[in-house]
């Protein structure tokens, strides 16, 4: 007998089974009436959830999106948006400008400006000015959802039956949807290493640093995923005293050559590195910096240091704990916890559906997010079989020395068509604007991986340098429609510029010669 | 006895000074090219919070609000008119936006 809510035709109120003397078979006889408040209910209110219930609503459905931010640890929270506008790209990318137009400034003076003294950050200005660009994004959405006619209900939501969804407020007043469909769009949040004492208690993650009011001064930051470089790249940049503490592999996951290159750079610029090294704990002094205590693991024997701050950037964990999935029937991969979708973002209950970060094997980005929402949207109104395709997203690494990409890594290529059915053309370029800056481009460089043979299909696209993110989506594109490299190589370069090197690649890895691009 | 206070004033020193009187208060701020009162807005008026101060400012006359070094341009950052904004926040309506009563509604009721 199962204990779901439902109405009860006996007594017609809306509460839960037990009171009820005759079992009733709960499933199969849901309402083939069509009575259902909503269309479409969206749990999320992130980049895929929001671009989903506009769609949907533009098309005429009538949606109610849910959007709850339960507190970091730290207490941080924010408006709608989800993770990206709130606690990822956007102010991850803003700082990351700030950042680098703090070297700018350096080499400004190079190019004949007159800076009269010492050049100095400061955290609140930046900090307030993240924040209100941020807060006119959560507006900019509050006022579409509005406009385009789409519920917005700022709660907890969770699945009663697969077509009910409870939804909590802060004070825990409860709330019931009924949904013809269901999409849960619930993104993740960082994980803390909750095994290491102190973690918990003295540490921050992602969730936190872009909302704090003052600087984070000396930081340490545990982990080599983005997340963490990115951060610790524009703390450096904007001249904290920044560590990066490594268990293995940088950028797990990326092509490893660049990802080395990536932390040469900021090894380079100032970011201290500490390699192969575990931490053990956490501890807060009487003067209130935090001392840290890892083990080296080449040595095995442990260390320890004192930092204003530590930020967590060991992994994020999907946000379905509170969604009642098991009870409804909702499948989760079981290592990663996150929901098992089909190619059209179905799950295993027929009417629900799954997307963005939550969803098992799909990419975390916001674009892809956003472009299965709007399809998910088309295709559950009628309008359209497309499915989302996964394939060949370029992406971008915004380190100080940023990283573009598109396609394979080289050792993807290897293991998919064999070390000798690849060929790897690749430069080591100078972007001339560091000429005069006489800054230093070591780790300026572009690695194209094609099929070996006829036009030499391109299997894989990297590019490290300034602005990669604006030079590798042109090529995406290219790659996209099947370029080869006899395309990249028909392609007239725009001159003086990084990305024409890119249709300059002509030196293999095989042949062994130097690949360093010479004069213009 | 409204729980909001309402404060006409004509252009920008005039808002600017009466503004700096009220700091810390929730403020609106209502900026037009018309004499004529917005209808939309007004009847939306009940669900100003407590304590508030709804400025209902006129930008001057056309020569002045078409030069694009205008102070509302520039420094209030104005677009268009009219515009509704919550002073101190991202909050504000535009143009068209103006004219939609849940629009304004939700303005004044939002956190």
């Amino acid at each position: 007998m199962s204990n779901l809510g439902h109405t009860c035709w006996l007594c017609l109120l809306w509460s839960h089974y037990q009171h009820c003397p005759i079992e009733i078979e709960w499933h199969g006889i849901w309402f083939v009436t069509g009575t259902f408040d909503y269309d479409l209910v969206v749990i999320g209110g992130g980049s895929g959830g929001l671009a989903c219930s506009k769609e949907a609503a533009q098309l005429g459905q009538k949606v109610a999106v849910l959007d709850y931010v339960e507190p970091s640890v730290k207490g941080t929270k924010w408006g709608i948006g989800g993770t990206c506008v709130n606690v990822g790209c956007i102010p991850k990318k803003l700082m990351h400008q700030a950042a680098l137009l703090g070297t700018a400034l350096k080499d400004a003076q190079k190019y004949g400006w007159q800076i009269p003294g010492p050049i100095s950050h400061d955290w609140s200005t930046m900090a307030e000015a993240v924040q209100n660009h941020v807060r006119s994004l959560n507006w900019g959405h509050r006022v579409q959802l509005q406009d385009k006619e789409v519920k917005y209900l700022n709660v907890k939501g969770s699945l009663l039956d697969e077509h009910t969804v409870k939804g909590l407020t802060r004070t825990g007043k409860e709330t019931m949807l009924t949904a013809k469909n269901i999409v849960i769009a619930t993104g993740g949040r960082p994980k803390y290493p909750t095994h290491i004492p102190g973690a918990v208690e003295h540490g921050i993650t992602s969730d936190d640093i872009f909302w704090l009011k003052e600087s984070p001064g000396k930081t340490l930051v545990v982990g080599a995923s983005y997340v963490a470089l990115e951060c610790a790249g524009f703390l450096t940049g904007i001249g904290l005293e920044t560590t990066v503490m490594v268990r293995s592999i940088p950028l797990r996951g990326f092509d490893q050559q660049m990802a080395g290159l990536v932390t040469d750079y900021m090894e380079a610029y100032g970011t201290k590195f500490s390699w192969r090294s575990v931490p053990k704990s956490v501890d807060k002094l009487s003067s209130g910096v935090l001392q840290v205590t890892w083990t080296d693991e080449q040595t095995g024997k442990d260390q320890r240091d004192t930092f204003d701050s530590v930020l967590w950037a060991v992994g994020r964990a999907p946000e379905t704990k509170t969604l009642g999935l098991e009870k409804v029937g909702v499948k989760l991969n079981k290592e990663s916890g996150k929901i098992l979708v089909a190619a059209d973002e179905s799950t295993s209950v027929p009417n629900i559906y799954a997307f963005g970060d939550i969803g098992e094997g799909r990419p975390e980005l916001t674009p892809t997010a956003i472009k299965a929402g709007k399809l998910l949207a088309r295709r559950l109104a009628g309008r359209t079989n497309e499915l989302m395709n996964y394939d060949n997203v370029a992406t971008t690494v915004f380190t100080p020395l940023e990283y573009g990409c598109v396609g394979l890594s080289e050792e993807e290529a290897e293991s998919r068509h064999g070390k000798d059915s690849i060929e790897v053309y690749h430069a080591f370029y100078k972007p001339l604007e560091f000429t005069v800056a006489e800054r230093d481009a070591s780790q300026c460089y572009i690695k194209v991986v094609c099929k070996r043979g006829g036009d030499q299909r391109i299997l894989g696209l990297h590019f490290t340098g300034p602005n990669a993110g604006e030079v590798t989506q042109g090529f995406a594109m290219g790659f996209q429609c099947g370029a080869t490299l006899t395309h990249l190589k028909e392609t007239v370069g725009i001159h003086p510029t990084c990305a024409e090197e890119l249709t300059k690649v002509n030196v293999s890895k095989r042949s062994g010669l130097d690949a360093t691009v010479t004069g213009c | 006895m409204s729980h909001y206070e309402e404060v006409k004033v004509h252009g920008y020193d005039e808002f600017c000074k009466a503004v700096s009187e009220r700091k810390g208060n929730d403020i609106f701020a209502y900026f037009s090219d018309c004499v004529k009162a917005e209808p939309v807005v007004r009847g939306v008026m009940s669900h100003l919070p407590e304590g508030s101060v709804f400025f209902y400012c006129q930008v001057g006359e056309r020569p002045y609000w078409k030069d694009p070094n205008n102070e509302f341009k520039k420094t209030l950052k104005l677009s268009g008119v009219p515009t509704l904004i919550r002073y101190g926040t991202p909050q504000k309506l535009v143009e068209e936006e103006c004219f939609k009563a849940d629009l304004v509604r939700m303005m004044f009721t939002e956190d």
